[in-house]
């Protein structure tokens, strides 16, 4: 027994050793600072770590680092990248534990922000140039928009034809042509899908939920909603904007986005400093750096090439392929964030009633 | 069994003792504290979280769903398992060798691999399978639709019931043959010793390994996540996972709750299964190592070669090539033999990413502790257990499977509440923590394992080392451990292979420096690119593949899967 | 009634030959001994004859019927018969009554004549009061009989014995031996038996056959094989190894007397 035991640790010894040198010979090459660090004053001044907890795509937090780097040559940033329900559900096990484990939260919607907000977990720090943002915003500096996510329809033209799916979100779910054929993300488990449901329900009533229920809609992740698009088991989905962009642009897919003609629903997602007595690395100096920059057209441009909308007015850059943030602006449906927070337990059961049975 | 007059010090005691303290520490602790705060809310007990919680039918709906579902995977699956271990152990079928490790291919990939694999083939509307089916018979309507119940058995059952068949191999492999061969001499043919002898003396392992895929079955999240939503099927971990991503410590309170119920579950089939197996060692190995002998099938070898062929190509071939062909699939609205539409830029994904080998390294390390440390504690449990007379030695066996009942998601959580320093130990973000949620997790089918290894070896082999004077620690080294090395074997991969691929878990502990292999692949598979996912699961096959050649190359054939 | 007849049975395992050209015929109601060292094939032999594994070439044949030859191959359980093996092979599952019983329900007998014939069988051996005891419950010894009764139940041609006492204490192992030849002798059956011991085998058979290399050494009486060994191994492995054990004992009873 204890040879195997030997052999079994030499072999791990073994491999460890095989796949380091692997490693070492491959050279991760992000430690290169590529040009010199002309673009900010005193960034070098920057120092310490920050994690950062987001719910953005890996690819684009993969650009984000090494911009970083760039920008901050001695901040060492490390991301957490998870949904926004793995996300939160984290963060209210390390609040109970004392400490959480980051210092900047960019995730879920701003009665997220709120609610944080409340529980005194944040840092405020005012942007200066908030009357630039197109969103609303936390005017004691607890909270700004940072992105915006845009929940729109879907759908393949290689496989229906443009007036085989519904161009609206009332037909989505009133349309009984369309039944058992549609896809949406689940509300309980999905910020966005939540927030778009609670716009809804303001615009067109309970009757909205009853709808949807008739319609049989399949409710599932958006991942799993565009790999059903792509076959064409789904005819039409509910889904993000930036997941379609994503696919077009990656993979020259065929998925088309549908800009709903009573209005899409953006929905901005908040960034927050943790306040020092929650906060990992309690390195304040470096979080508010980083705020700012993502508030600005730099940061800005990054989350735009990520496929989501920047914030500013200021800028006229859009994600591939899609409207610029005042043209998608022009045709929104409101969410009333404040209901969000406040009613979230009946509007869950409403929908659990209505549409998950 | 030790009856010794006055104090003296047995070193099995510190043993004993010291992996009670670990169990107690990580395992009952955090579970605990978990129950504790749902049931504890506001400092005195209320089950307000429990009437809250029941009193939504939904609710009542997915604790049906659970049962229903892996009460059936379970049956089926020991069906499969039994018939297919006899078969590849016992008898001359051609190509046994590779079927004994083609079977087991489905548990080396995560469940919902498989799950997104039989969508693509069995989705009513664009399935592959149902449409070259339709058109092949020309019928109307699609045959097989895998979002009802059914569906969801069969994905269950195809994942789980590896758990049993290894069992029951290595319990087959090891039956003193003499004992099926008096049955033939007595004039039994082949199959009615196989229905009067082998089956009965084989209970306690067909007990143990269908347990194991029950809870298996119950306390999966990745199937029913993608299974069961477009027919409105959901489950206790679906629900769990509901009410957990309201990020409010209510939210977590009733997810707790909820599991309850899942961990009360598999205690009581423990207890059940204990009831029926009795306390009887099924002793079924003798001293002599022997030849179990071989059935000659005759002229049914090659009927039956054939039908396990199809089996094989059913149960794991179809599957397995719908995840390689999704690799290389360009746009999966087409097929991936359509122009245009074979690429390898998703293996290059995989392959360029930099991050890939750290995570292979890191799921390699912990699962490989996991495993190790793992079997030690199970070898250790199960001697307790069966070996001693120790009052209240059911216990760790109890504790072992309640962790392993709890979903995963509810696991983690507790963890980060309790090991994130809050009561003097800190293990978040490190290695550790992770090591710790894979044990918890996957322990109970080491245990199960070792002790059907234990209950087909009788005490008589340890008490003859003890007679020529060795001591305990001598006795489990010399004669205990090498005896049930085929079983610790099994047991060790049993927890080592869901350990390196695991994600719910890992999802939430995991820090830039610890990630895994597993949560790559999530992430992959969240962020829209299933080719990649397809991709880096077979590389994950792949490895663990590799892992087990490797290891029977260098042990002469004596340790591996 | 009971004539086992083996022609040039050759055993080959991979590249090894475990019995090389073995030809003898075994007739009517003897008590058989194939006696000879580990390795030695008796075993196998054995094990050929009950029909749990095919010879590479050669033919058995029983009560002049063919029970293996290039063409016809008959598997154990239609051979009709009886065999204890070394392990016991007790059933743990099953009481000794339904242990013993299990030939019978094989071949479908009604309950009466089962009860009957078990009851019997079981007398014979001495094991009537623990008809529903479990296995576990038992003795080696208790074991061994409860083998031997569910050996002889069904009534076979012949008994087969691989090793039967070598479990047993030395006291238990004498009066085995005797309770052996006895009903061998009552029930006028064959018994084929194998073991490595040789007085064992010079006290019971009205025949041995000394076995070494898969080849047969010498074929004869007790008294044949002791008093005219047909070579130097068989003088060495029996005679040799007998003498030492009687000049032990006047040895011994020397120091006493």
């Amino acid at each position: 027994m204890h040879m195997i035991k030997r052999m079994k640790k030499c072999l791990s010894g073994v491999l460890a050793m095989a796949l380091t040198l692997g490693m070492a010979a491959c050279g991760s090459g992000s430690d290169k600072a590529e040009d010199g660090s002309g673009s900010g004053s005193g960034n070098e001044a920057v120092t310490g770590s920050i994690v950062i907890y987001t719910s953005m795509y890996n690819d684009i937090i993969e650009d984000i680092k090494s911009e970083l780097k760039k920008e901050f040559p001695n901040l060492d940033v490390e991301f957490f990248q998870g949904g926004t329900g793995t996300i939160q559900s984290k963060v209210a096990a390390e609040k109970d534990a004392g400490k959480l484990g980051c210092d900047i939260l960019m995730v879920a919607e701003q009665s997220y922000g709120e609610e944080l907000k409340e529980q005194g977990m944040l840092h405020p720090h005012i942007f200066p140039d908030a009357d630039k943002l197109a969103f609303e915003y936390d005017k004691e500096g607890y909270w700004y928009p940072v992105r915006s996510l845009n929940m729109v329809l879907a759908y393949n033209p290689e496989k229906y034809k443009e007036d085989e799916v519904p161009h609206s979100m009332k037909d989505f779910a009133e349309n009984e042509k369309y039944k058992g054929d549609l896809s949406m993300s689940d509300p309980l488990t999905s910020g966005s899908s939540y927030c778009t449901m609670v716009g809804l329900l303001d615009k067109y009533g309970d009757g909205y939920f009853k709808s949807l229920g008739h319609q049989n809609v399949t409710i599932e992740s958006g991942a799993n909603a565009v790999a059903k698009l792509e076959t064409g088991e789904i005819r039409a989905a509910m889904i993000l904007e930036e997941s379609i962009l994503k696919k077009r642009e990656e993979e020259s897919s065929p998925l088309t986005v549908i800009y709903p003609e009573d209005g899409s629903v953006p929905v901005p997602s908040p960034i927050m400093i943790v306040d020092e007595k929650y906060s990992a690395n309690k390195n304040i100096q470096a979080a508010e750096v980083l705020q700012e920059y993502f508030l600005s057209p730099a940061g800005q441009k990054l989350i735009i090439k990520g496929w989501m909308y920047g914030v500013r007015t200021d800028m006229e850059e859009h994600p591939y392929d899609s409207k610029s943030l005042s043209e998608m602006l022009k045709n929104t449906i409101p969410v009333d964030y404040e209901k969000c927070l406040k009613q979230r337990d009946e509007i869950r059961a409403l929908f659990q009633k209505e549409v998950s049975k | 069994m030790d009856k010794r007059s006055g104090f003296h010090f047995d070193v099995k005691w510190v043993f004993i003792l010291l992996i009670l303290a670990f169990l107690l520490v990580f395992l009952v602790f955090p579970l605990l504290y978990l129950l504790f705060r749902a049931f504890f809310a506001d400092g005195s007990f209320s089950l307000d979280a429990v009437k809250r919680i029941y009193s939504y039918s939904l609710n009542w709906d997915c604790l049906r769903n659970t049962l229903i579902t892996a009460s059936l995977s379970m049956v089926f699956g020991v069906l499969i398992a039994f018939p297919l271990a006899w078969l590849v152990t016992r008898t001359n079928l051609y190509g046994r060798g590779f079927f004994r490790t083609l079977f087991l291919l489905t548990y080396m990939v995560p469940p919902y691999v498989g799950a997104m694999a039989w969508m693509r083939l069995l989705n009513p509307k664009v399935g592959t399978v149902n449409v070259v089916l339709k058109n092949l018979f020309g019928l109307s309507e699609a045959p097989f639709n895998i979002y009802t119940v059914g569906g969801m058995v069969w994905v269950l059952t195809t994942f789980y019931y590896p758990f049993a068949f290894i069992l029951l191999c290595r319990a087959l492999e090891r039956m003193d043959p003499s004992l099926e061969e008096a049955a033939r001499i007595s004039g039994a043919s082949p199959v009615k010793t196989l229905f009067t002898v082998t089956l009965p003396m084989m209970l306690p392992s067909i007990g143990s390994s269908a347990i194991m895929v029950f809870v298996a079955a119950a306390s999966c999240y990745g199937i029913p996540s993608i299974i069961g939503a477009p027919g409105k099927l959901y489950t206790i971990t679906t629900r769990i996972s509901e009410y957990v991503a309201t990020g409010t410590s209510q939210g977590l309170a009733d997810a707790t709750v909820l599991s309850v119920f899942l961990m009360v579950l598999s205690l009581v089939l423990l207890l059940l299964s204990n009831l029926l197996m009795g306390k009887k060692n099924r002793i079924t190995i003798s001293g002599k190592s022997m030849r179990p002998n071989i059935v000659d099938l005759r002229k049914w070898r090659i009927p039956l070669t054939i039908l396990t062929s199809i089996f094989a190509i059913v149960i794991i071939v179809i599957p397995f090539l719908s995840v390689i062909a999704t690799s290389f699939t360009q746009n999966m609205g087409k097929s991936v033999f359509a122009e245009g539409n074979l690429t390898v830029r998703f293996w290059q994904n995989v392959f360029t990413r930099s991050t890939i080998l750290k995570s292979a390294l890191n799921s390699l390390i912990t699962a490989t502790l996991a495993a190790t440390l793992g079997m030690i504690i199970c070898i250790i449990m199960a001697y307790l257990l069966k070996r001693t007379n120790m009052r209240g030695r059911k216990i760790p066996d109890f504790l072992i499977s309640f962790g392993s009942g709890t979903p995963s998601v509810v696991i983690a959580l507790a963890l980060i509440m309790t090991m994130s320093g809050r009561f003097g130990l800190n293990l978040y973000n490190t290695m550790a923590i992770l090591v710790i949620a894979y044990m918890i997790k996957y322990m109970m089918m080491g245990m199960q394992s070792t002790i059907s290894g234990f209950s087909q070896i009788g005490p008589v082999l340890e008490e003859a080392a003890a007679v020529s004077g060795a001591g305990w620690l001598r006795r489990m080294k010399d004669v205990v451990i090498p005896m049930l090395l085929p079983s610790i074997v099994a047991g060790w991969f049993i927890i080592f292979i869901p350990s390196f691929y695991e994600l719910t878990m890992s999802n939430l502990l995991y820090s830039e420096k610890t990630m895994t292999l597993g949560v790559e692949l999530f992430r992959y598979q969240m962020n829209s690119s299933q080719q990649t996912a397809a991709a880096l699961a077979c590389c994950i096959l792949l490895l663990v593949l590799i892992l087990n050649l490797v290891m029977r190359k260098l042990t002469k054939g004596k340790v591996s899967i | 009634m009971s004539e086992i007849k083996l022609v040039q049975i050759t055993k080959k395992y991979g590249k090894v030959d475990v019995l090389k050209g073995f030809t003898e015929t075994f007739t009517d109601g003897e008590f058989i001994t194939l006696l000879g060292p580990s390795g030695c094939g008796k075993t196998t032999m054995l094990r050929l004859i009950a029909g749990f594994e095919r010879p590479t070439s050669g033919e058995i044949w029983l009560d002049e019927k063919p029970v293996s030859t290039d063409t016809v191959f008959l598997p154990p359980e239609e051979r009709g018969l009886g065999m204890v093996f070394q392990s016991y092979a007790v059933w743990p599952h099953m009481n000794v009554f339904k242990n013993v019983a299990y030939p019978l329900k094989l071949r479908k007998l009604p309950k009466e004549e089962i009860r009957e014939k078990v009851e019997h069988v079981l007398e014979i051996v001495n094991m009537q009061d623990l008809a529903e005891r479990m296995p576990d419950e038992l003795s080696g010894g208790q074991q061994q009989r409860v083998a031997l009764a569910r050996a002889l139940v069904a009534e076979p041609g012949v008994l087969l014995l691989d090793e039967p006492l070598s479990n047993l204490d030395a006291k238990l192992r004498e009066s085995m031996r005797r309770e052996i030849k006895d009903l061998q002798k009552r029930l006028g059956i064959s018994i084929l038996y194998v073991t490595h011991d040789q007085s064992e085998a010079l006290s019971m058979s009205d025949r041995v056959v000394v076995m070494n290399e898969g080849v047969i050494q010498q074929a004869g009486t007790p008294m044949e094989i002791f008093h005219q060994p047909a070579n130097d191994f068989v003088d060495q492995f029996v005679g040799q190894v007998i003498r030492d054990q009687m000049a032990d004992i006047e040895s011994f009873s020397g120091v006493r007397g």
